[in-house]
């Protein structure tokens, strides 16, 4: 039995940690060791914009250290990751120089859905996981930074939003009135309440929530405490409430002494309790969980993931689907048109396996896009193309990177309108991404095509390749004159980019 | 709330100091023991002495601190400093009386009599003798001393602290009487102090003390003067210690505020000879600023931490204890792999009845395992030239990753302790020097290894030192694991011993300063509840010390509930027994035997869930408080078995075992009727019992034909 040694460090706001794991498939991944070194970044970044060298430097010396942990360990491999807190400052690139020069080790800086992805691996693997999605759940994975809120239902994700309310930003938002007021609790409960308001209003009004799932920081000191927990690991949100409102009242001190804090005075705790505490409140669940598990888990998972190790039973696919589904909708451009689309640009994409060589995640993010290839229309009719990119990159779907919505959003935008020379989007995408989307463009604008009078006329469609051509078979009620007329000047481009014509062949049934 | 504070009254408390001077009694009282053998009671008069000379180094001088700073806080006992002096004051006194008379009234004729004399004045000897003690002294002595006169012109010298020294007073020859002058020489501490002279009898063995030898040739010393008269004395300063850890932090902030009223180098004891000349110790006493009751007036040779050396004497074995070799642990075949041994089950370890010779093994053999990855250990008191040291060292030559925590801060081994974590560090070794304003007093030995299926830890824990001569004399009991979970809290003990943030949470292991208490606390509250609920309920613990304000309240509230409460306690007890109402559940005994008893034992009924544990901690506010600590759980059945047994034992021990009783006063237990128990000695003889005999190593030699593989 192989068992690969692997490492995940996490740089945070205010911790850099490393979790040392064995992997091996049959197995469940074992943790060895966790260190965690307290290093808070985020005071230099969220104030400043830029950390400076005195922290570099520290940063530095634990990297180091955790270096000579792994080598202690002979690990077979590491991923090294930072997250929002050198997203968020102007040198990035220089301290990511720093840290390979002095310490050997290769940080990657993600992106926050990246991330979030990551953290939700973690979670996916626990079978209790599966079973609270079924019914209702919102994920909040609270970070130093921002937090991410994840509604799911019916076992799928349903939306994922982020936010720019976490622990340490929090607080040092709050520094210059800190000294202003004697109780300063109100204040972060004000500042709170703003971001989740909205949230609540668009994503969960009217809807009910059985479940509050509470990742991050501080959350597993704040209920240690509760020994007597539901079958599943559950706390009855009134009792986890009782708790936070007698805390809420106590000074740093206090409660880091009734937490056992390293710290005796913890800056941070006060605003944690506010945070879990409103966001309990505004959910309204009747359980809360806490799973305990963190973003260095979700580093191992993702990884064995990767390298084939282990399979998750949840299905991440159906979650970008259902997502996206459920943004469509939102933007009420999601119709029968929309699945006509969807499922022709699969049945072509499915022929054209042998030439186009792309994979089963191109054919998600392929799928993606037809589901949202209309969406900018609710913002502008004639200038659709253009919103439908703003939308989708503005909208998180948890379970892809930031580059594979570019790929969607640009494959969406491009569906409409010519495809641009490389030089005009290479700022947004390597070469590689380019010709995905050029592939991906060429097949949704010919299925886009073929429903363009958004009636649905084909009955069934089967595509098959053969030499240079795409033989395109349908049964169809109804004339689709219009269809096929507009469908050459489509089926250029498509040869275009893959030297194959397309071609209708019309089976009519009547 | 008014029952709260009940517990609290200090009327139920006994000063820890009071108590301390109690158990230096007790080892007293072994000396005064006619049952044992003669030169082992001469060890035990030995070691109250220098137990006394700590307790002033430490205890009296942190007492004097506070009186000085004036600090008015009461101690748990509800004395203050003053009084505490006080009271320390006349029991030391008293036991100084008894210890003497001990020495001159029984110890002194009985030696005689199996042919050992030490003659304690140079005025006894005979012709012969004195003309070799003479030789002796001109030969060996002479060249070595310095006499230093004081008048006008040279001032008082610096006496050593602790060094015995013989003063003085002499007269000029020339000049007419009525001048006297002082004169101060140190007994080197270079030389023997008990020097073997000729015998005027056949087949006894007659011994000298050094200072009667310069004594009866001060003239020597001082050629133009008449020596009046001439006595030893010796002193104990509050020097060169800084302020005692027990001690609490607002006294500390208090003497740095007043620094400058701490009298450096005070003299906090003053020891003359009975009979010395009232001028001579008139100007000590001046010169000195020694008050009168920290003078002790002693009638025989000052220091008797020399009989150690008496009881160390070649020959007279029949004067001793037959010396005992600790016997192999059964689970453990030495020379063959000991992480498989451990992989079998844990494994229990009881010095020194058991040989220590299993974990210094144990980091020997990681130290060149190949799958070794790690090896991880704290080590507080160290023999000097420890094999531990030595593997340790060879594990990180040989490329493993090494973390050994040396803690710089144990009591009065700190410089020993940095020549070998230098020595540690030149091999590669991470050495982690202590953290600061912690001691860190945790036993805990940590291996990684890389096997088959995983990594894998081997974890050793113990309640004594990794030190091997001391696992000869103290009782201590280690613990072999490779439970996951013990594993997993190990390692996260290192990673905060090397300053990472505390784990999330721990599996087994109970870390101090900062759970442990809360822990104990908990422990003795479950009990009580059980206790209240009518069910039954006990607590059996085995400690050094219990000094602990908070834990001596919570036993009383479990007492006054119902849980019995048996408690083995070697030294400080600060709990009172028989308290109507409030201790009448707990009895308390003290072991004092031939072996230190050390190791620590915590057993908690649990309603039929039997929880015992083991660790590094007494019930002391400083081991609690400011101290890294571990306690483990023994969850093994056959290893609780072992524990109970143990415990059992001294609880049932009615040869070496003190009571305290309700007045105060430690007792020998009745042995009338009972069958006689004498827990060391009965464990001796189960070691040895249980030792595997000679295992026939070469057996009958087969070659074993291979056979293929399927």
């Amino acid at each position: 039995m192989k068992i690969t040694t692997f490492a995940a460090i996490y740089i945070g706001s205010y911790e850099v940690s490393m979790k040392v794991f064995e992997i091996s498939s049959g197995r469940k991944i074992r943790q060895v060791d966790h260190v965690r070194s307290r290093l808070e970044l985020g005071r230099d970044a969220y104030s400043k914009g830029v950390i400076g060298y005195e922290l570099v430097e520290e940063l530095c010396q634990v990297l180091k250290e955790f270096y000579s942990i792994m080598e202690g360990y002979k690990v077979d491999d590491y991923k090294a990751y930072a997250g929002n807190v050198l997203r968020a400052v102007s040198n990035e690139l220089f301290i990511l120089d720093q840290i390979r020069l002095r310490t050997r080790i290769e940080v990657h800086v993600i992106s926050n859905s990246e991330h979030r992805f990551m953290s939700y691996k973690s979670l996916a693997a626990s079978h209790d996981f599966e079973k609270m999605i079924q019914k209702s759940a919102v994920v909040v994975d609270v970070g130093g930074g921002s937090m991410q809120i994840t509604l799911f239902r019916k076992g799928t994700a349903v939306t994922t939003q982020h936010i720019e309310l976490g622990i340490m930003r929090i607080w040092e938002k709050l520094t210059k009135i800190r000294n202003l007021v004697s109780h300063y609790e109100t204040q972060i409960q004000e500042l709170i309440d703003k971001e989740l308001e909205i949230f609540k209003r668009l994503y969960l009004s009217n809807q009910e929530i059985k479940y509050v799932i509470l990742m991050g920081d501080y959350i597993n000191e704040m209920v240690k405490g509760f020994s007597k927990k539901e079958e599943d690991g559950t706390i009855e949100t009134e009792r986890f409430l009782k708790l936070m409102n007698k805390w809420h009242k106590k000074s740093p001190e206090e409660l880091s002494r009734e937490l056992n804090l390293a710290n005796d005075h913890d800056t941070l705790i006060l605003p944690s309790v506010v945070l879990y505490k409103r966001l309990t409140e505004e959910m309204n669940a009747s359980f809360i969980w806490v799973p305990g598990v963190g973003i260095n888990d979700g580093i191992v998972y993702d990884y064995a993931e990767k390298k084939r190790i282990i399979h998750f039973a949840h299905d991440f696919k159906e979650d970008i689907l259902a997502a996206s589904k459920n943004l469509a909708e939102r933007f009420q451009s999601y119709s029968c048109h929309t699945e006509a689309v969807l499922n022709m640009s699969t049945v072509i994409f499915d022929a054209m396996k042998k030439v186009h060589g792309m994979g089963k995640r191109e054919r998600l993010l392929l799928q993606v896009a037809a589901i949202l290839h209309d969406c900018g229309r609710y913002v502008s009719l004639i200038n659709q193309s253009d919103c439908s990119y703003q939308i989708i990159m503005a909208s998180e779907i948890i379970g892809m990177t930031h580059l594979e919505r570019e790929i969607v959003a640009s494959t969406v935008k491009h569906s409409s309108m010519p495809m641009q020379p490389y030089e005009s989007v290479s700022d947004k995408m390597d070469q590689q991404s380019y010709m995905i989307v050029s592939k991906l463009m060429a097949i949704l604008k010919i299925a886009n095509a073929m429903d363009r009078s958004h009636k649905q006329k084909f009955k069934t469609i089967k595509a098959v390749l053969k030499n240079k051509e795409l033989l395109i078979t349908i049964e169809a009620e109804e004339s689709i004159i219009l269809e096929k007329g507009l469908f050459s000047s489509y089926a250029d481009s498509f040869e275009e980019v893959f030297s194959v014509m397309p071609k209708i062949r019309e089976k009519r049934v009547l | 709330m008014e029952k709260e504070k009940d517990f609290l009254n200090p009327e139920y408390y006994e000063n820890r100091e009071l108590s301390w001077l109690k158990f230096n009694g007790r080892v007293l009282n072994e000396a005064r023991d006619k049952s044992i053998p003669l030169l082992e009671r001469l060890k035990f008069v030995s070691i109250t002495s220098s137990n006394l000379d700590e307790f002033f180094m430490v205890r009296v001088a942190s007492l004097k601190d506070m009186v000085h700073a004036g600090y008015k806080k009461k101690d748990i006992a509800g004395m203050t400093a003053q009084e505490q002096l006080e009271a320390v004051s006349k029991e030391t006194h008293l036991l100084v009386e008894q210890q003497y008379s001990t020495y001159n009234r029984s110890l002194l004729p009985l030696l005689h009599n199996c042919g050992i004399e030490i003659l304690d004045a140079h005025e006894e000897l005979t012709p012969e003798q004195a003309e070799y003690v003479d030789h002796y002294f001109m030969e060996n002595v002479y060249p070595v001393l310095t006499p230093m006169a004081v008048d006008a012109s040279r001032p008082f010298p610096l006496i050593r602290n602790k060094s015995l020294n013989i003063a003085a007073l002499l007269s000029k020859k020339d000049e007419k009487k009525g001048e006297t002058e002082f004169a101060t020489v140190q007994v080197p501490s270079v030389l023997p102090r008990m020097i073997q002279i000729p015998s005027s009898e056949e087949g006894i063995r007659t011994f000298l003390l050094l200072e009667q030898v310069i004594e009866r040739n001060i003239h020597q010393l001082f050629l133009n003067y008449h020596v009046l008269c001439a006595y030893p004395y010796r002193i104990m300063r509050n020097a060169d210690l800084s302020i005692d850890e027990d001690e609490a932090e607002d006294l500390l902030q208090e003497i740095q505020k007043q620094l400058k009223k701490r009298q450096w180098g005070e003299v906090i004891r003053l020891e003359v000879e009975e009979k010395i000349d009232k001028q001579l110790l008139q100007i000590l006493r001046e010169a000195l600023h020694v008050a009168q009751e920290d003078i002790f007036k002693i009638s025989g040779p000052l220091d008797l931490t020399f009989l150690m050396k008496m009881y160390g004497m070649e020959g007279k074995d029949e004067l001793r204890y037959p010396s005992y070799k600790p016997q192999l642990v059964p689970e453990i075949t030495p020379g063959e792999d000991i992480f498989a041994a451990i992989r079998k089950g844990d494994i229990l370890l009881h010095h020194p009845y058991q040989t220590f010779d299993p974990v210094v093994d144990f980091i020997r053999q990681a130290s060149v395992d190949p799958d070794v990855l790690a090896i991880k250990q704290t080590l507080y008191r160290v023999s000097g030239n420890s094999p531990i040291i030595a593997s340790l060292a060879q594990a990180a030559e040989n490329g493993k990753q090494v973390s050994v925590l040396v803690e710089l801060k144990a009591r009065f081994d700190e410089e020993n302790n940095i020549v070998w974590a230098k020595k540690l560090e030149k091999a590669g070794c991470h050495v982690i020097y202590g953290l600061v304003g912690l001691k860190t007093h945790s036993k805990i030995a940590l291996v990684v290894r890389k096997e088959e299926d995983g990594i894998r830890r081997y974890v050793h824990l113990g309640t004594g030192n990794y030190n091997d001569s001391t696992a000869k004399l103290y009782t201590d009991l280690g613990m072999f694991t490779c439970s996951e979970a013990i594993g997993e809290d190990a390692t996260a003990v290192f990673n905060m011993l090397s300053g990472y943030s505390e784990p999330l949470s721990w599996n087994k292991l109970a870390v101090a300063p900062i759970w442990l208490r809360k822990r104990f606390l908990k422990l003795i509250k479950r009990e009580m509840k059980h206790a209240q609920e009518g069910r039954e309920a006990f607590i059996k613990a085995k400690m050094n010390s219990l000094c602990d304000r908070d834990i001596i309240a919570a036993l009383y509230e479990a007492s006054s509930a119902g849980v019995k409460v048996e408690l083995v306690i070697r030294g400080i007890c600060c709990l009172k027994t028989g308290i109507p109402g409030i201790s009448e559940n707990i009895t308390v005994r003290s072991i004092v035997g031939n072996f230190l008893e050390h190791s620590r034992i915590f057993w908690f009924h649990n309603d039929g869930q039997e929880e015992i544990y083991m660790g590094s901690a007494d019930w002391m506010p400083r081991n609690l408080d400011r101290r890294v600590e571990i306690m483990f759980p023994v969850e093994d059945e056959r290893l609780m078995d072992q524990v109970r047994h143990v415990l059992g034992t001294q609880i049932m021990d009615n040869t070496k075992a003190h009571i305290l009783n309700p007045d105060g006063k430690y007792e020998k237990i009745d042995k009338r009727g009972k069958k006689l128990v004498n827990s060391q000695e009965q464990f001796c003889e189960e070691a040895r019992n249980a030792a595997p005999k000679k295992a026939n190593t070469y057996q009958e030699r087969v070659f074993i034909p291979a056979e293929p593989v399927e």
